[in-house]
């Protein structure tokens, strides 16, 4: 089966050496601008896949996707487009917006979004169980099973789980969606900008969120337990 | 982002599996897709695959003509894990390079931070190099950071997920433990970062 891009678009199957250019030394004008509009003071090749990172271990070397993500990547080039690949689609030299989650334009069929602190009570019930589970053979658990467990666990400590979701609920008259909820579940931030500059995709609704936040994220200050 | 997923899936019986009292084919049918379940890791579209929760329905069971197998249609659901653009994510660092950074995050083991993502940052090099800001907050080996999604890839020969993320932005950053364990309070950039 040919491998796709998210878009739709093939990539190579075999990792290519790509590079790509910093258009200027000046790290300040890196911070999260990624404007065309500074010139180049010095171009300089960076190459990812040297220096012991092995070949092709981040193989995002042509197609459209990548060459919007090479774009992003890419300082100060005047979005003309990286050689590698076809021209992308953010030819026009322009501010990028920033990064919004799109869970729901992503999220499958039947698929709803899990906090961490969910997460963790049903992988946790899972591995209480794993020592009958372990002695018979037959049973097999996937690989990834430890590595999810961990992180899960290694997330923000709710003293009661189930509340959790409570306290976010009265956010989604607001048109918070599930998997913003998730991401200010799995943070637990502090403040109402915090929440905005995290998720931006809720700043749009920052007039009638933020009074009601306050509100949510003193109530899951309380549901915290300090470990 | 940990999925809950409910999924249709053909389980094939083996004749040497069925069984009149039907409890052990239940077994049987859970062991069966236990096996199938573990075995396919990940796929593009739900992640990787962590656990299955529940057996949600066994469907009549059809059986293949030339080899004399049962296929059971069932229900089931299960937890997966996957990467989501925009996601904010704590990944620890495994590797240190020059040009970057490699996080880990779950299963999810090839997550990179560029030091153009990073421009407060300095690449130090020396036998444990590190990346410095003007602040002295470090990011090296076994130091959690905070970051965004910029990107995820799926390599379908190798069943798994790469991950491009971010520092650019605030609150995003080294997450200090001590802090966290201290107050209570949740892990913040440093603010020595700022």
């Amino acid at each position: 089966m040919a491998e796709k891009g998210g878009n739709g678009s093939s990539v190579p199957s075999q990792a290519v050496k790509y590079s790509l250019k910093s258009a200027t030394s000046n790290r300040a004008s890196a911070k999260g601008k990624d404007d065309s509009s500074g010139k180049p003071k010095k171009a300089r090749k960076v190459q990812f896949v040297s220096e012991g990172l092995g070949d092709g271990i981040f193989g995002f070397s042509s197609g459209g996707k990548v060459d919007s993500l090479l774009n992003k990547l890419n300082l100060g080039k005047g979005g003309k487009g990286d050689k590698t690949g076809k021209a992308a689609k953010s030819s026009a030299p322009k501010e990028l917006l920033p990064l919004e989650l799109r869970f729901e334009h992503e999220l499958p069929k039947h698929a709803k979004c899990l906090m961490d602190c969910e997460a963790t009570e049903i992988l946790q019930g899972i591995q209480e169980q794993m020592v009958i589970l372990s002695e018979d053979p037959t049973i097999k658990i996937p690989v990834s099973f430890d590595c999810g467990l961990q992180y899960a666990k290694n997330g923000i400590h709710y003293a009661d789980r189930a509340s959790v979701r409570r306290a976010l609920e009265p956010l989604t008259q607001y048109g918070v969606t599930e998997g913003e909820i998730c991401v200010i579940g799995n943070v637990c931030p502090e403040t109402p900008d915090e929440v905005f500059a995290l998720v931006p995709s809720l700043k749009a609704k920052k007039s009638k969120l933020a009074e009601p936040l306050k509100d949510v994220l003193a109530e899951l200050v309380k549901l915290k337990k300090a470990t | 982002m940990f999925l809950k997923v409910q999924l249709p899936w053909n389980v094939i019986i083996s004749v040497e599996d069925l069984d009149a009292k039907g409890l052990m084919l239940q077994r049987s049918i859970v062991i069966r897709l236990l096996d199938d379940f573990a075995c396919k890791k990940a796929t593009k579209d739900l992640g990787y695959f962590l656990a299955v929760t529940t057996l949600d329905s066994v469907g009549e069971g059809k059986v293949r003509q030339h080899s004399g197998d049962v296929l059971f249609p069932v229900v089931f659901s299960g937890i997966t894990f996957k990467l989501f653009r925009g996601e904010i994510l704590d990944g620890v660092v495994h590797d240190v390079f020059k040009h970057g950074v490699l996080l880990r995050c779950g299963p999810v083991k090839k997550i990179f931070l560029s030091n153009l993502k990073m421009a407060d940052y300095k690449y130090v090099p020396g036998e444990n190099p590190v990346f410095l800001n003007d602040k002295l907050s470090k990011i090296g080996k076994d130091v959690t950071v905070r970051c965004m999604v910029i990107e995820t890839r799926w390599l379908e020969a190798e069943r798994e997920f790469q991950a491009l993320v971010s520092l650019e932005g605030d609150f995003l950053g080294p997450v200090s433990q001590q802090v966290r364990h201290i107050t209570g309070m949740s892990p913040r950039r440093c603010s020595l970062c700022k």
